[in-house]
């Protein structure tokens, strides 16, 4: 038999009416410090200090391994020796995807001096996923682990709630938001916990377009550390501008939620742990063969004439529309393989402060990665052919955008 | 005087010495120059001295906030306030230090900094919230305090 | 045979998922984070028993993607036996859905999780009225520290279903 929804309330009254008691008790000091960091004028300075901490330990801790080591093993060890005793030579194709394309200086084709530049599989394929993103996410995900279970991250979604109903999600749209931060994959699988079609297609559309994953940003770290701040600053206006006008354009609801917040506690380290390699592994698994197989491609394209072709066709609606040189076509069809190889790409392009941080931009919005465009396939489906749409029309009125606000401030 | 009496004037001799040396670093980010006296050393950059200086700033007022109430800083919804001041504290030393570790160890050429190199790093001066820091760790002693009166 | 661990989001489940079987499964402290199911295997009486770790539901009625897995995990288990688990702090929420579930008719033991912070905010739960009352196995456990899990285990076998029918009659009877 079943009861009614109102019999069985009834019913679990009178059942803990006689099991269970509630006596007196003072509230303990884990408990008030909790309200603090829910309740907004307590609570945002306090997520401000968490967001401070979480960027510092993170900076350190790649720059100490990227800087500090990995770049010294590289760029003076690693590709020295390669590009010695590898066979061939800067004029022989299978050697230029491989080890070094080289670059052009004073007319002549000089050996590159740095894996940013060379483009071999074996080279910046190994050192962009291993010598820089590896630690990069390390950090970010060791650190959004300790912070999940502390307990921390439900208590950020009760703060950001009010915020992200302006945007049609609510509160735990927090939680795909910061973990698209490490990578997009995981991401799109946590949109989730979001109740109607019409938040799923909003959140997986803002992450696909506007939340840069922990590759790109341990990228940025890398190659163009004073910008970031800009870039982030810019993405995160656009997330949320997007997200006003998504909201209002498409029908739907956005329901209140009811959001549980668990006490304080200590972290288990074997379930941060766990936790952090479950993630990790998944980025070796698909990111790494994506670098290496990108290298191979663009190496290609760029041999067989193609990225020429390409730069030419596309070089005057870069030039005029967004400002940027049209060698940044090369980075952009990269981007669709992995971000972080286009903006290591991008580095390597000569151009000013302004245009850099307008193609970094561009590269971060203009397509998820492969990786999270079939993820995107398998859990919204139709939601796609939408998230496309909206793509393609802010990566146009975005970029045009931040090349008219250069024109404005008269730097461009 | 009783020890929360004492307590009180303290936290907010080191709510104000907070709170001054966030103005300083959002001040001395502001004028674009770093500076020095004496062992402190308030950085000129927008993310340790704007934002960390921002924190720095919070930190001071959550320390007087919790002292600013009619009620005793024994009071637990008073005294979290000020748990929280030196929790933020901690929060931008502990950054503080763990970029000096971080710094200290690899070497500009070599892998490995010299022992000279290593041990410059911690040399004083130091940023404001290293300076903090111990006088901020007194909470540990009225957290434990207020456990045992219970 | 199966055991499926049912209860809210973020009461624990993937914690006491993690002491019973010993694989690697993620557990986080926000809701939502087992959004596809788990499975692994625990040892009972020397045999290898399934265990899957659904996603949290508040009820047996959907309202999102995780909860309709959550529904279609249990319907499709008819032969299983659900650990129910519930939040000692807010028993009575938990109980909405353990009873919906003893409502369809399956053998159910109750992991009272979470005992640790009940006793801290001073909440005194009589387990024994309550697995007289419901006529199903009651262990307060900390999933966290592993407090109970053994017990827990050895009551897995004694689940049995219950005819609501009974429970609404032992709770009539006695006020």
């Amino acid at each position: 038999m079943e009861l009614t929804v109102d019999k069985r309330w009834d019913l679990i009254d009178k059942i803990s009416k006689q099991t269970v008691k509630f006596k007196k008790y003072k509230s303990t000091l884990k408990e008030v410090i909790g309200e603090l960091t829910v309740k907004p004028l307590t609570g945002i300075p306090i997520a401000i200090a968490v967001l401070y901490g979480f960027w510092s330990v993170f900076s350190s801790f790649a720059g100490f391994f990227t800087d500090g080591f990995l770049v010294k093993l590289f760029d003076e060890h690693w590709l020295p020796w390669i590009q010695g005793a590898f066979p061939g030579g800067l004029h022989n194709w299978f050697y230029n995807l491989m080890v070094d394309v080289g670059h052009i200086q004073n007319g002549a084709l000089v050996p590159s001096n740095s894996c940013f530049e060379s483009f071999g599989a074996l080279t910046s394929g190994l050192f962009v996923p291993f010598g820089v993103v590896l630690p990069a996410i390390f950090i970010f995900y060791l650190m959004m682990a300790v912070l999940e279970d502390v307990g921390y991250l439900p208590r950020l979604a009760v703060l950001v709630d009010t915020v992200l109903h302006k945007i049609g999600l609510h509160g735990y749209a927090i939680v795909p938001t910061i973990l698209g931060f490490g990578c997009n994959v995981p991401a799109v699988t946590a949109t989730r916990i979001l109740e109607t079609r019409k938040q799923r297609f909003l959140m997986m559309t803002l992450l696909g377009i506007f939340i840069p994953c922990g590759a790109q940003l341990g990228i940025m770290q890398e190659v163009i550390p004073e910008y970031m701040g800009l870039i982030i600053l810019y993405l995160l206006f656009g997330y949320f501008v997007t997200g006003f006008i998504l909201n209002k354009v498409f029908p739907g609801k956005t329901p209140e939620i009811l959001i549980d917040v668990p006490p304080y506690q200590k972290p288990l380290t074997r379930n941060v742990m766990t936790k952090v390699w479950v993630r990790l592994s998944g980025f070796l698994k698909i990111a790494v063969p994506f670098v290496i197989l990108g290298c191979l491609i663009v190496g290609v394209m760029y041999l067989t004439g193609t990225m020429d072709w390409l730069a030419n066709l596309f070089g005057p609606i870069f030039t005029h529309w967004f400002g940027v040189p049209k060698e940044t076509v090369g980075p952009l069809v990269a981007a669709f393989m992995r971000k972080d190889l286009a903006v290591a790409q991008l580095s390597a392009i000569e151009m000013t402060k302004y245009q850099m941080v307008t193609s970094v931009v561009l590269v971060s919005i203009y397509f998820p990665c492969l990786a999270t465009f079939a993820m995107i396939l398998k859990e919204g489906g139709k939601e796609l052919l939408g998230a496309l749409a909206v793509l393609v029309a802010s990566t146009f009125i975005y970029g045009g955008l931040i090349h008219l606000i250069w024109i404005l401030l008269g730097v461009a | 005087m009783d020890k929360w009496t004492i307590g009180k004037i303290y936290f907010g001799i080191l709510g104000i010495v907070a709170l001054a040396f966030g103005i300083a670093d959002l001040l001395v980010t502001a004028g674009g120059s770093s500076f020095s006296l004496g062992l402190l050393e308030i950085p000129n950059d927008m993310f340790r001295g704007g934002w960390g200086g921002l924190v720095m700033l919070f930190a001071g007022l959550f320390y007087l906030s919790g002292l600013s109430g009619i009620k005793n800083l024994s009071e637990i919804h008073q005294f979290s306030k000020v748990v929280m001041g030196s929790i933020l504290i901690w929060v931008v030393a502990g950054c503080d230090i763990f970029a000096m570790i971080t710094g200290s160890i690899p070497g500009e050429e070599a892998w490995f900094n010299t022992l000279e190199g290593f041990f410059g790093t911690y040399a004083p001066p130091y940023p404001p919230a290293i300076l903090l820091l111990p006088f901020s760790l007194a909470v540990i002693y009225y957290i434990k305090k207020g456990r045992l009166n219970e | 045979m199966k055991v499926l661990l049912m209860g809210h989001p973020n009461v624990g489940k993937s914690v006491l998922f993690n002491r019973l079987t010993g694989t690697n499964v993620t557990v986080s402290n926000y809701p939502g984070t087992t959004v596809d199911y788990t499975k692994g295997y625990m040892r009972l009486e020397n045999k290898e028993v399934e265990v899957i770790d659904v996603p949290g539901t508040f009820s047996l009625e959907p309202k999102d993607k995780a909860e309709e897995v959550a529904v279609k995990m249990l319907k499709e288990n008819r032969d299983a036996v659900v650990v129910c688990i519930i939040d000692s702090t807010k028993v009575e929420r938990g109980l909405y859905l353990t009873l919906q579930i003893i409502e369809e008719g399956y053998p159910v033991v109750i992991s009272s999780n979470m005992w640790d912070v009940a006793k801290d905010k001073n909440i005194q739960i009589d387990v024994e009225k309550l697995e007289q009352i419901l006529g199903v196995p009651v262990v307060p456990t900390i999933a966290i520290s592993g407090e109970g899990i053994k017990e827990l285990v050895s009551k897995i076998k004694k689940a049995k279903s219950v005819e609501i029918e009974t429970i609404v009659k032992k709770v009539g009877g006695e006020t």
